[in-house]
């Protein structure tokens, strides 16, 4: 919809959605600031916009043989390991969600099976399943079989949050390839599991890449499981609040430590866009 | 244009009442209603996972009528015991009320600046367009790190939000370390996360409306406000409906946001039932008593989804 507008109207539009995005943007743009200057300089008021940036709080974050050295007094942090975990268990939920749900939004997509609506509404409703009232009686069964504290069980539990989303997704992507194609493919006598492998998964693969990063950041942003579930294996969310000791508040580190879990939300923004607006409204943008 | 609103506004339905556009599609495979087992072989793993879940939702329920505790051997079925001990303190009704209150008040005006903002981004003015990422940058943030942000954000004594309230003469405000500002203050990290979430939707609605519709109007006579109202608002209310079914959910479930930056307090101010199950399952041990207040906000995010649904359902059959 282009409309005529006259040339001050213009500017003053331009002049509110500047003021939006940098309402958006700002406090993000400040904690990376944050993340450049020295402890004395966060303490400081009025806060300082301009500073000699250094590194050091990134190396306090990462350099586990200097930790407890530096150079605003003692403070152990061990931020490699966590993010060692959620990267692996963000990745196993992403691989296990693939393996599982995209199957099963096919079959929601395109085969007509008794209760077919039902099951996919099902499937959904878990996406607002309150996570706490299933960790509660989870916890004693982790610790009565054995997967408290362990990657097979993060990865898991975490496909309650993964999971509905993506047969949802992928139904949804499936639902957007003509069914055409395939029916000309089962006329020249195509067996259904070679029009499956053959014909529909090239047409899905951008689809499935965007539903894909989308149930990684999805991933990525729990907290509440790991805070629960595990211990020496907790996400990344978790070691972030650790980081803010009651009394002693090293700000800067933990804006480093805030600027690493936030940076790669933001690239995959600019990797995925379209298909992470699609996700996030739940397939109301397209 | 016309094409990709038609397609947006059939997902919408199909994500939340039970897909009636697809009984079209249902009689044109009428000829083949079969279950064939590469299909129950293809869904069955998905589908026991997920039951999966729903049992230890009941296991979860059952534990609220028991009086478990972390590391002691007998359990005891108690019944609602656990529920009438709980309705009969007076934190248990500050909880309700602030959970309440803070998913209320985020909701409403995520609502009115989500609309702000989508119609301000539908101007496409050069801006607008350039600026679009920007709008998903919130959505994207681990919630915790959100909150963490937050928190050295509006830090009272050396906070960057206190120096921008004094830039306008504003005196330093307390923001969470006081009991009276601390569900303002985490309203306003929900609000400023979230809002992002109505606009992407009712941005979708706005591009769905036939640009015929608003030309007509135009030609007719009406004035800005005027389509706005007449045309545009009853064509997008569903949309904004749907926003609010979702987010009236996540934020009655809201645990990270709180946790990471109150976790409850200062005293009970923002202690939401989320939050307080936590605290008296994993803190206090007391399982049963923390599974009861889950099954109680569950509760409430039930009837007020059906609430919402239906009023959605209302305004929906308005509109055709």
């Amino acid at each position: 919809m282009r409309v005529n507008r006259s040339t001050p109207a213009n500017l003053i539009l331009n002049l509110l959605v500047g003021v939006c995005a940098f309402i958006l943007a700002f406090p993000l743009i400040w904690i990376l600031m944050m993340s450049l200057k020295q402890q004395a300089e966060v303490m400081t008021w009025p806060p300082t916009f301009l500073f000699s940036p250094t590194l050091e709080n990134f190396r306090v974050l990462f350099d586990v043989a200097q930790a407890g050295a530096t150079s605003y007094g003692t403070i152990k942090v061990d931020f490699l390991t966590p993010i060692t975990n959620s990267v692996v268990i963000a990745l196993g939920s992403v691989i296990v969600s693939l393996l599982v749900g995209v199957p099963a939004g096919y079959v929601l997509a395109r085969r007509d099976i008794p209760l077919k609506e039902d099951i996919a509404f099902f499937i959904l409703g878990f996406r607002f399943a309150p996570v706490l009232l299933v960790v509660i009686p989870l916890f004693s069964v982790f610790q009565t079989i054995g997967l408290y504290d362990t990657y097979l069980g993060m990865i898991w539990v975490y496909q309650v949050v993964t999971l509905p989303m993506i047969v949802w997704l992928s139904r949804s992507y499936i639902e957007d390839i003509p069914k055409d194609i395939e029916e000309a493919a089962a006329m020249d006598g195509a067996k259904p599991v070679r029009v499956v492998l053959h014909i529909v998964l090239p047409l899905l693969k951008p689809g499935l890449i965007g539903a894909s990063l989308l149930i990684f950041l999805l991933a990525w942003h729990n907290f509440a499981l790991g805070l629960m579930l595990s211990s020496t294996k907790a996400p990344v969310t978790v070691a972030l609040l650790k980081l803010l000791n009651p009394g002693v508040q090293f700000y800067p580190v933990m804006a480093a430590g805030l600027v690493v879990t936030m940076i790669i939300p933001v690239i995959l923004i600019v990797i995925g866009q379209r298909h992470l607006e699609r996700g996030l409204t739940f397939g109301a943008v397209k | 244009m016309e094409l990709r609103g038609y397609d947006a506004i059939v997902t919408l339905q199909s994500s939340a009442s039970q897909l009636a556009s697809s009984q079209d599609r249902r009689i044109k495979s009428a000829e083949e209603p079969r279950l064939d087992w590469w299909s129950i072989a293809a869904i069955a793993p998905a589908i026991v996972i997920l039951v999966g879940f729903l049992l230890l939702f009941f296991y979860g329920v059952y534990q609220s009528l028991t009086d478990l505790r972390f590391g002691r051997p007998l359990v005891h079925f108690i019944g609602l015991n656990n529920y009438a001990a709980l309705i009969k303190t007076e934190d248990f009704w500050n909880s309700i009320r602030a959970t309440l209150v803070y998913s209320g008040s985020a909701v409403l005006a995520e609502a009115a600046f989500g609309l702000a903002l989508a119609k301000l981004f539908a101007t496409e003015v050069f801006l607008a367009r350039v600026m679009r990422p920007v709008i998903l940058l919130p959505l994207v943030l681990p919630p915790m790190s959100v909150a963490l942000m937050w928190t050295t954000m509006m830090d009272p004594q050396n906070g960057i939000m206190n120096y921008l309230l004094s830039l306008v003469g504003i005196g330093r405000f307390a923001w969470i370390s006081d009991p009276v500002t601390a569900m303002f203050s985490l309203v306003l990290i929900d609000v400023w996360t979230y809002t992002p979430f109505f606009a992407l939707i009712i941005f979708a609605g706005l591009q769905g409306i036939n640009e015929e519709v608003r030309e007509a109007a135009r030609v007719n006579g009406a004035k800005g406000l005027a389509t706005f109202l007449h045309i545009e608002q009853p064509l997008i209310a569903p949309y904004i409906l749907i926003a609010a079914v979702f987010r009236l959910i996540e934020s009655l479930n809201q645990f990270d946001i709180i946790f990471g930056t109150t976790q409850g307090g200062p005293g009970n101010s923002t202690s939401v039932l989320s939050v307080r199950a936590y605290i008296t399952a994993f803190q206090n041990l007391a399982f049963g008593r923390g599974a009861a207040l889950m099954v109680v906000n569950w509760l409430i995010v039930l009837v007020g989804t059906f609430a919402m649904v239906k009023l959605w359902r209302f305004v929906r059959q308005r509109v055709s």
